[in-house]
């Protein structure tokens, strides 16, 4: 038998109160860890923020190596570049996959574990080995080869697991079929059905998988660096292996910006959900 | 064996009152249930018991002593979970010794308990299977089990029948109740199913809104509701109103019918409008014939609905007095067909008389 | 990362597969033109490409079969470069394995303020994505030669020159951790929650200590899953590219790939297509193993 201390008992509702805020307070480990990972996480970022505003001479502004990245017609025109292939890519992604996966959930519901076969592809050939074989095949379209678009092309392998999750997984939280029937009897087409009823229904999973898609096509460095072609990832390679200083102001603008768009993601996602989606390692 | 009180607990989450200064006493060797809809804070108040969660105010004394002041491990009492509580990675065997491993009990006093206890529940033979192996009443059986090997001072149950089957549900719980009285332990029970609470309970402790309307032996609890609440809650009551015709011979009138209310302590003026509660079994119903009137005594209803209910089917009427539920003999019912004209009898001395308000039932119980 | 979903897929059932009229089934005969365009871009663009460089390991540049490529990967610079790209990756998912189930944890913990969840998420899900060119720069600031840690630490005495280098072991995975560690919480995260808070509760009841849930059931429970995301990582590591290129890290498999590559060029193709083939076996295999650990796991967290 469990033998209770004599100790006498404090007035209940002190005690009581002094043992909920004894409970819930967290284990002193737990409070370490996430020490620990703050610190290894935003060690860098300040170290880059710091780093991007030393090197200056007397005289010139503390933002200085940010004037300078921003004065640089390269900056402007490589974002833009990458901008432009970002967008071509989503494009691209959402026309082949959205009715793919659509039809797909509707009509042949036996091919999902062929589909999800494919997706686990991307990541078995990653970019680096994908274009091994890629390149060669893609020398005897010599018109297509030099031109960035190329790039959009390849890319939409690369968000196709990420953009099929986030569209499976809105396909899967609605009725479709019984969507499509209601639709259908009153008198709506397939493809009306589709522009109509089905893709307002998947906005955030289009959203959500287009953010994911951007992110991945801006931060691409493999494949363009290796074709050939002078994005925003390999222009800030070339500038940072000549000014340090400037390569890491523009290590800080890469950083915002995906800050920027996996927050998008993370603010649309239910409860943080969205979060979890994760690039291929580039 | 333990007496276990529950002094004034008082929890709020917010704004929402969980537990409103909950008062009840368990003696020792009893199987009490705390009966109520959900959110009425009978689960909390069980975690109380337990320690997965502290009141603002109050205590829970356990022969004598304050427990709140020890920590969920330190309590020794057996919870048994609504469900899926077994640990995935142990078998049935491992689950039933893992109180006593804790305690740091030798390998064989472990394996004899756990065999004994699962010899108890009558899984023997399963006691080498995983969770995902056995059904959701074996693995009740087993979390049953578990929580006795330790020898806790008290048993606290949270609704362990409710994600069960109807069949198992009736069968688990006949068990439940067996072994308590075969082990003679406090029984703390929590469960919706009023069916379940007075099947086996020493004493139900009906709860609403934090607090307990009704304290009683299932008998008293079903056949003297003192609230309401209770009436509504436990089994079905048919509501009748009235107005007072003669507050000493306590006389209503119910549209043209006049009843008398047996209860003694009915005081009311005459006017005053009143609510009066009878349960279907308490309404008689003949056949009338075919143009005939109702005996003195009777009024006048129609059938508009049978349910079958197995030995007794419930007919709802339509009468002078409003709509009535009676319960009668199924044998009886098949005579029985929608808009047959019937007489319909009050067994006066069931009519009772409730109060809406909890605040006038503070009546000491027992 | 897919694999996660892809696993949990394998045992879908399908909802919408179901019994339908006998126009359907004329349909049916039609409905695959639906997909025809998505499966000849993923013919074009991945499978005939992976197909080509799978041949070519095997293949002389005149076509004959051959185990020549193969061979060669034995042959110097290639046994180091592979040895190095599996310790770095093994190394970065170990301790991104470790640190971001003991972060998930406490991320996970009741007692947390509120902000702490959202705010760890959120950045984790960033800092997963924030891999290659700045990434590495980034660092190069932080632990660089002229890093603003290097030099906070020389001025505190500790001159972690010349015996560290962020080309180096420690280095690169210092490195890789910062996209490896925030992955690993983003998906420990559904593993912890798998572990019901009933388990952690009857434990607790039948006198055990937090220690004593982690001991006998929280750790035997998540331990497949925790080296199957393990071996996901090292699969995550091991196929990157431009975080170790832009580090200036030579003895990498991919590294050694991309030299054979300029433009749309392949130089020496047979070597880069034994290689490339080389590393697709090395992540089939841990793809299986973490299949294999995931069945495992998901026995007890369903």
């Amino acid at each position: 038998m469990a033998q209770v201390s004599a100790s006498p008992a404090a007035p209940a509702a002190l005690s009581s109160h002094r043992l909920r805020r004894v409970r819930s307070r967290v284990p002193v480990w737990h409070l370490l860890w996430l020490l620990v990972a703050a610190i290894f996480f935003l060690l860098p970022i300040y170290s880059v923020v710091q780093f991007s505003l030393e090197g200056t001479l007397p005289g010139q502004g503390v933002f200085h190596w940010y004037e300078t990245v921003f004065d640089d017609p390269m900056f402007r025109s490589t974002f833009w570049l990458s901008i432009q292939i970002s967008l071509e890519t989503v494009a691209v992604s959402l026309l082949l996959m959205v009715p793919t996966v659509f039809w797909i959930h509707l009509r042949l519901p036996r091919l999902r574990p062929v589909m999800d076969l494919i997706t686990i592809l991307p990541f078995v050939v990653p970019p680096i080995v994908l274009i091994v074989g890629l390149a060669p095949m893609l020398r005897k379209f010599s018109w297509l080869i030099v031109r960035p678009e190329v790039l959009a092309l390849i890319y939409v392998v690369f968000a196709l697991p990420f953009l099929y999750r986030a569209l499976d997984a809105g396909l899967r939280a609605i009725d479709l079929r019984t969507l499509v029937e209601a639709a259908e009897s009153l008198g709506s087409s397939i493809p009306g059905t589709l522009l109509r009823v089905i893709l307002p229904n998947l906005r955030a999973a289009i959203i959500g998988g287009s953010l994911l898609t951007v992110a991945i096509s801006m931060g691409e460095f493999t494949v363009a660096s290796l074709l050939g072609f002078f994005t925003f990832p390999v222009y800030t390679y070339e500038i940072a292996t000549s000014t340090a200083y400037e390569g890491v102001a523009l290590s800080f603008i890469s950083f915002i910006f995906v800050w920027a768009a996996m927050l998008a993601l993370y603010l649309l996602g239910s409860g943080g959900r969205g979060a979890a989606g994760v690039a291929i390692t580039d | 064996m333990s007496t276990v009180e529950l002094r004034d607990l008082r929890r709020t989450f917010g704004s929402v009152v969980a537990l409103d200064n909950l008062d009840l006493d368990i003696r020792s060797g009893e199987f009490v249930s705390m009966l109520g809809p959900s959110g009425c804070g009978k689960t909390t108040a069980l975690r109380i018991v337990a320690g997965f969660e502290w009141p603002d105010s109050g205590a829970v004394i356990v022969d004598g002593q304050d427990v709140l002041g020890q920590p969920a491990n330190k309590r020794n009492m057996g919870m048994v979970f609504q469900s899926y509580s077994l640990f995935p990675n142990m078998t049935a065997q491992q689950n039933v010794e893992f109180g006593l491993r804790v305690r740091k009990q030798s390998h064989e006093r472990r394996a004899k308990r756990a065999s004994e206890l699962l010899d108890l529940v009558g899984l023997a033979s399963a006691m080498s299977r995983y969770p995902r192996q056995l059904s959701g009443g074996q693995q009740q059986r087993v979390a049953l089990a578990r929580s006795l090997a330790i020898e806790p001072k008290v048993l606290l149950l949270d609704e362990p029948l409710s994600a069960l089957d109807a069949k198992v549900r009736v069968q688990l719980r006949e068990e439940v109740r067996r072994i308590q009285l075969e082990l003679g332990i406090t029984t703390l029970y929590v469960t919706h199913d009023q069916e379940e609470a007075l099947s086996i309970s020493d004493r139900v402790a009906v709860m609403s809104a934090g607090r307990v309307e009704q304290l009683g032996t299932p008998a008293q609890i079903y056949s003297g509701p003192r609230t309401a609440f209770v009436a509504n809650f436990v089994g079905t009551m048919n509501k009748l109103e009235g107005v007072v015709m003669s507050s000493e011979d306590r006389v209503v009138s119910c549209g043209p019918i006049k009843v008398i209310v047996p209860d003694p302590t009915f005081i009311h003026a005459v006017g005053e409008n009143v609510e009066l509660y009878i349960r279907p079994e308490d309404v008689a119903i003949e056949l009338l014939p075919v143009g005939g009137s109702p005996a003195p005594g009777y009024f006048e209803g129609r059938v508009t609905s049978l349910t079958f209910l197995g030995p007794v089917t419930r007919v709802g009427l339509r009468t002078d007095i409003g709509a009535l539920l009676a319960d009668v003999s199924s044998a009886v019912a098949l005579n029985l067909a929608a808009d047959a004209p019937v007489a319909v009898q009050l067994n006066a001395s069931s009519l009772r008389s409730l109060d809406a308000s909890p605040e006038s039932q503070s009546a000491p119980v027992s | 990362m897919a694999l996660s979903e892809i696993a949990e897929a394998g045992h879908r059932t399908d909802v919408l597969a179901g019994t339908k009229p006998r126009k359907q089934a004329r349909n049916r005969r039609w409905a695959f033109l639906g997909v025809v365009p998505f499966f000849a871009y993923i013919a074009v663009f991945l499978l005939i490409p992976t197909g080509k460089l799978i041949v070519g390991a095997f293949t002389t540049t005149t076509g004959a079969f051959t185990f020549s490529n193969i061979a060669s990967i034995f042959h110097a610079p290639y046994p180091a470069a592979f040895e190095f790209s599996v310790e770095l990756s093994a190394l970065s998912a170990l301790w991104g394995g470790i640190m971001g189930f003991l972060v998930a944890n406490a991320v996970l913990h009741h007692g947390v303020p509120r902000w702490v969840r959202p705010a760890y998420l959120s950045f984790s899900g960033m800092a997963a994505n924030f891999a290659g060119i700045p990434l590495a720069f980034a660092f190069t600031a932080t632990l660089g030669n002229l890093g603003v840690v290097t030099i906070l630490l020389k001025h505190l005495g500790f001159n972690i020159y010349p015996s560290f280098s962020l080309q180096g072991l420690l280095g690169a995975s210092l490195v890789y951790l910062f996209f490896q560690f925030p992955l690993m919480i983003l998906l420990m995260i559904p593993v912890i929650e798998g572990l019901r808070k009933e388990w952690r509760e009857a434990a607790s009841n039948l006198g055990a200590t937090s220690f004593g849930f982690w001991r006998h059931i929280g750790l035997p429970v998540v331990t497949p899953s925790l080296l199957g995301l393990m071996v996901l990582l090292f699969g995550n590591a091991f196929s990157a590219y431009a975080t170790a290129y832009a580090l200036g890290i030579s003895n990498l498999v991919t590294i050694q790939i991309g030299q054979f590559i300029n433009g749309n060029n392949v130089f020496a193709p047979q070597d880069a297509y034994a290689l490339a083939f080389g590393m697709i076996v090395i992540i089939v295999i841990t793809i299986i193993i973490y299949t294999l650990l995931q069945r495992r796991s998901s026995r007890w967290l369903k």
